[in-house]
């Protein structure tokens, strides 16, 4: 997907620096229960001017390098489509994930790579299925989420490819506060959508495979296998499963248990958001 | 996701009720679990590492071919990098067997994948989204980018381009998938002459150039993965969808595995057919039903009536209620329950089911 | 790298030679499938106890893959003649295999002639299957007029092809029929289009041609009587007809300078589809595909306890098979205006009505006899569905599960069959 609008520099001939601390192998250990997710920041209504929007943090990890994830969510919308377009009985739904040029350790261009519009597909199909799109026809939708900061940070992720896994984390804060922000926007949905995300890891000593809820690639020496949901708790749903790695073909770490734990991590997000919203509304009424 | 088909809410709700039936009956009348014949060659293009084409009878064709080029593998820690790890190793006192630490340092980004869809930009996202998503489940393993690794300086990086001939009639995911697989398991690499780290050499007798998949003996370790489209439409499982099918699917599922053989260190006497099937990767795929035009039961609608004066709020009483009739399409809301989820699972997974059939399939074509 | 560069050189030279040897391991046991029928009734898979001695293919098998055809002309397709000098000489030539040449008549050579199709009309079946290529010259006689798929070079009088395809004369009129080509709407004609846009008064129609069909609301039958005037308010609900994605049948009413058809459902026989499958497959031309015929829609008796079903062929190729409704017999014996009340409350509903599961069954064994005939490029009317519809009935006996899916060997199996008598 070559950028074909403006000429950049040449990519990854250049290479960010590298801190040398003094813990070159400090994994920070995972502190957290193996089912307990970490602590969320999630605010609606942060941008006056979108027709809802969100924001999600992320606890950064204990260690004083650590940074958490932070994205904005803003809802464009329902508003008519543009008269080039052709008729639609639904709601039009369009959805950007971008991260921001400084959210990672190596700097993001401008334009949406292929793993930014591969995320944004991920997350239509997840948002997709919780809208009640018949309720607003001839009228377009757009979803766009920031990250403004990425999970890795500085020594992270040098020599340990652990961004493949991230992409995981990505998408479950997406779907969360595109969710909320949905929400904030007035938008008939079935269900609230959040996302949660499981791994299946294995630790430095014993070499002892685990379950984990809400993973950190970084906390762990390697990660098998994850999975992200996208699920709607009263239905009892997914609207979106993405699940990559390899499970061990014996031992009872298989697929369905590790959906049900993301399906449980999503459960604990879900928990967040009604609270977010039930606040705002709280505080509009006071 | 993809082209939207235009069908109307008759023919949807015609399709969706005869699809639910036990067994269900496709327009095609192919069975839930059967393929359309494929016509599959490998090796049609002489200039490629490995390349496959493969037809439907429809027309739709696609053609695989595999380029590897070396390249110098870039040290994240830039050109100190070197002196860096020696620092590291002297102040931690960890060395020896760094070669082997080294070599599982293979990257997925060695491998490139490009779709070219016709009547697609190459950067439409569903482009992407199905690139992404057979890259995905081709280095989810982590066999194909380890095989990649030549030394600790250079990487063969690995291009895998597909080409559809004509505007795909359906989802085209299967047809990319076994035709990707085809291609990889048709790849050759020049065989390595050279040593260690030193720059490296290759024999110039292309027939003695390995596979990158190698065939039989005890080094028969994995397989390129496949990847499977597979649809709900009510109680029924189907694969390999018809974009006619696709349109009324109430959920879609692409499931990766790959097989991996366990003669492994066995004595290579042993030749155990026995394969075992993994999962490697899944996802939901938007199913266009979701975008369908919703029927309109005969006695809420304004022109069957024969009057034009039928009060408005009688119509959105009968909007209001959404207890399905029958003989009138509705477009899923909501997720996949996990009933769901879990059946097609089990269809693909199962011993003798699907992805069985398919990779004896596939074993039968003959590699050039 | 240098080292490389040279490798793949190797490389490319001695991989010449080795591509064209692909057969296919498997390719005698396909031909196995069809007398043991295809997995389906519970679906399950071939259990590990199924005798294995022949490979897994010729069981029940959810893959098929073939090795590919060795490249031989398409079935029943009209051969091109063998190059030849003579063909693309002048127009005075008159040598034996210059079919091409006309000098006063249309003669043509029956040896160069090939695979009578059977599909011609009987007014061009003088016209032989010689084949024209764009710019071949046709006549240079002035007594010729110059039809369809034929210009005249400026400051000549040869007629000239523009297409490739069969010659036809009609009286003095010389055209050239293209092998294949889109379906080009001609007044009366019966189509099976569907809605693709909606705009103030009218729709725009998809019927597989140049240009999308124009319907005007002026030119269906409003609900309410027949000679209802039209008013703002259907102007206003003008979805609640027909929307985007609908499928209807109509006829061609007019055709515009540009080319573009008006179509009208002015007529009980036309208006909104429902309760069947569509399927399309080419137009005119070719092998294959709908050929216009007297009869383009009819009600056919199934087999397997399944009900009447509609099968209508639009001319443009595109077909609907319906479950066929009774109601209709029976209105139209009660006269024009019970008619009138008793269709119009379902003309444009898009529910469909009650279908029992034989039916269906029936219905998309059809389609599928369909399907098989184009590809296997035999051209699609009444005649052969019906005669490949009893063939695919027979094939279904075969096997306990009653296959109904015609694809690949067994499609070709059929087209055996019907070709055969």
């Amino acid at each position: 997907m070559a950028d074909r609008r403006r000429i950049n520099g040449p990519g990854g001939s250049t290479l960010p620096p590298v801190y040398d601390d003094t813990e070159l192998d400090a994994v920070s250990l995972r502190q957290r229960a193996p089912d307990a997710i970490r602590p969320l920041y999630l605010k609606t209504g942060v941008t006056p001017s979108a027709s809802g929007s969100a924001y999600l943090e992320i606890e950064p990890r204990e260690g004083k390098h650590g940074s958490g994830m932070k994205l904005a969510c803003t809802v464009h919308g329902p508003r008519s489509l543009p008269r080039s377009a052709p008729f639609s009985p639904y709601m039009v739904l369009s959805t950007h994930v971008k991260f921001a040029p400084f959210a990672t350790k190596q700097r993001r261009g401008y334009l949406r790579d292929s793993s930014e519009k591969d995320l944004g597909t991920l997350l239509e199909t997840a948002l997709r299925g919780a809208m009640i799109a018949d309720r607003w026809p001839k009228s377009g939708v757009d979803v766009v989420v920031t990250i403004i900061e990425g999970e890795s940070t500085r020594q992270d992720a040098v020599e340990r490819r652990v961004e493949e896994w991230d992409a995981m984390n990505v998408l479950g804060g997406c779907i969360t506060v595109a969710s909320a922000a949905i929400a904030d926007a007035g938008i008939d949905c079935v269900d609230t959508v959040s996302g949660g995300v499981a791994a299946l890891v294995a630790d430095k000593d014993g070499g002892e495979l685990s379950m984990v809820l809400d993973p950190v690639a970084l906390e762990h020496e390697s990660v098998l296998a994850a999975c992200c949901v996208a699920y709607l708790p009263n239905r009892d749903e997914v609207t979106n499963l993405w699940f990559r790695g390899q499970l061990p073909s014996t031992g009872t770490h298989n697929y369905q248990t590790l959906v049900s734990k993301a399906v449980q991590a999503s459960k604990g997000v879900h928990g967040l958001i009604s609270a977010s919203l039930s606040e705002v509304i709280e505080n509009s009424q006071a | 996701m993809a082209q939207q088909t235009l069908l109307s809410p008759a023919e949807l709700a015609y399709l969706h009720s005869s699809l639910s039936l036990s067994p269900p009956i496709r327009p095609d009348g192919r069975t839930s679990k059967q393929f359309r014949p494929l016509t599959a060659e490998t090796g049609i293009l002489p200039g490629t590492n490995g390349s496959a084409r493969v037809c439907l009878a429809d027309g739709t064709e696609a053609i695989v071919g595999v380029k590897a080029e070396i390249e110098k593998t870039a040290d994240p820690l830039g050109d100190d990098g070197e002196r860096y790890r020696e620092y590291v190793k002297s102040a931690s006192g960890v060395g020896g067997g760094d070669a082997d630490e080294d070599r599982r340092e293979a990257r997925g980004e060695w491998l490139e994948m490009t779709v070219e869809i016709p009547g697609l930009r190459d950067d439409d996202a569903g482009t992407v989204f199905l690139a992404e998503l057979l890259r995905e489940a081709l280095l989810a393993d982590g066999e194909l980018a380890r095989k990649l690794w030549i030394n600790r300086r250079f990487h063969w990086r690995l291009y895998l381009d597909i080409l559809l001939i004509s505007p795909p009639l359906s989802y085209p995911l299967p047809l990319l998938s076994l035709t990707t697989h085809l291609a990889l398991l048709a790849t050759r690499l020049p065989r390595l002459k050279s040593e260690g780290d030193e720059d490296p050499m290759f024999d110039d007798d292309w027939e003695a150039a390995p596979f990158l998949y190698p065939r039989q003996g005890a080094a028969a370790g994995s397989r390129p993965s496949i990847t499977l489209l597979v649809v709900a439409v009510g109680d029924s499982i189907l694969f390999d969808p018809s974009k006619e099918e696709l349109a009324v699917a109430d959920s879609a599922l692409a499931v990766s595995l790959c097989e991996v053989r366990r003669e492994r260190g066995q004595g290579s006497m042993e030749v155990d057919s026995g394969r075992e099937l993994r999962l490697v990767a899944m996802r939901t795929i938007d199913p266009p039903s979701r975008l369908t035009p919703p029927g309109v039961p005969s006695t809420a609608n304004l022109a069957a009536s024969g009057t034009a004066d039928v009060p408005l709020q009688q119509k959105q009483q009968q909007t209001a209620d959404e207890a399905p009739q029958e003989g009138v399409w509705k477009a899923p809301l909501g997720g996949t329950p996990f009933a769901v989820l879990d059946s097609i699972i089990q269809a693909v997974l199962e011993k003798g089911g699907v992805a069985d059939e398919v990779l004896d399939g596939l074993e039968g074509v003959d590699l050039t | 790298m240098k080292t490389y560069q040279t490798v793949t050189k190797e490389h490319q030279s001695s991989a010449q030679g080795r591509h064209n040897s692909i057969v296919h391991k498997q390719a005698s046991s396909l031909s196995l499938n069809s007398s043991h029928g295809q997995n389906s009734g519970a679906l399950l898979p071939p259990s590990d106890s199924s005798p294995r001695k022949r490979p897994p293919y010729s069981q029940a098998m959810p893959i098929t893959i073939l090795n590919p055809q060795p490249s031989t002309p398409a079935p029943r397709r009209p051969r091109a003649v063998d190059i030849d000098m003579d063909v693309a000489s002048d127009s005075d030539s008159d040598s034996e295999m210059g079919g091409a040449a006309v000098q006063g008549d249309v003669q043509m050579q029956d040896d160069e002639s090939v695979d009578e199709d059977g599909d011609l009309d009987e007014e061009e079946a003088d016209a032989r299957d010689q084949i024209l290529t764009p710019g071949t010259v046709v006549t240079s006689n002035p007594q010729w007029m110059r039809g369809h798929g034929t210009y005249v070079p400026p400051s000549t009088t040869n007629i000239t092809s523009s297409l490739a395809g069969t010659l036809t004369r009609t009286n003095k009129l010389l055209s050239v029929r293209p092998l294949r080509a889109r379906y080009n709407p001609e007044i009366g004609d019966l189509v099976v289009g569907r809605i693709v846009e909606v705009q103030a008064k009218r729709w725009r129609v998809d019927v597989a041609a140049a240009q999308l069909a124009i319907l005007q609301i002026s030119a269906i039958n409003l609900p309410g009587g027949i000679l209802r005037k039209r008013t703002e308010t259907d102007e206003l609900q003008i979805r609640s007809f027909f929307a985007e994605g609908d499928l209807l049948v109509a006829e061609v009413q007019q055709l515009h300078q540009d080319g573009a058809a008006s179509l009208h459902t002015r007529s009980l026989k036309y208006g909104k589809l429902r309760n069947g499958v569509f399927v399309a497959v080419g137009g005119t031309g070719g092998g294959g595909g709908v050929v216009r015929s007297k009869r383009q829609l009819w009600t056919m008796e199934t087999a397997n306890g399944g009900g009447k079903i509609d099968v209508l062929l639009g001319v443009n190729g595109y077909i609907w098979i319906s479950k066929h409704l009774e109601s209709d017999v029976a209105a139209e014996a009660a006269g024009i205006n019970r008619m009138e009340e008793s269709v119009s409350s379902q003309i444009y509903s898009s529910q469909n009505n009650h279908i029992d599961v034989p039916t269906m069954r029936e219905i998309a064994r059809c389609r599928s006899v369909i399907l098989a005939l184009v590809e296997n490029g035999i051209k699609v009317d009444e005649d052969t569905v019906t005669r490949g519809y009893l063939e695919a009935v027979e094939f279904g006996r075969e096997s306990a599960e009653d296959d109904i899916y015609l694809g690949g060997e067994r499609g070709q199996r059929l087209a055996a069959a019907l070709s055969g008598r």
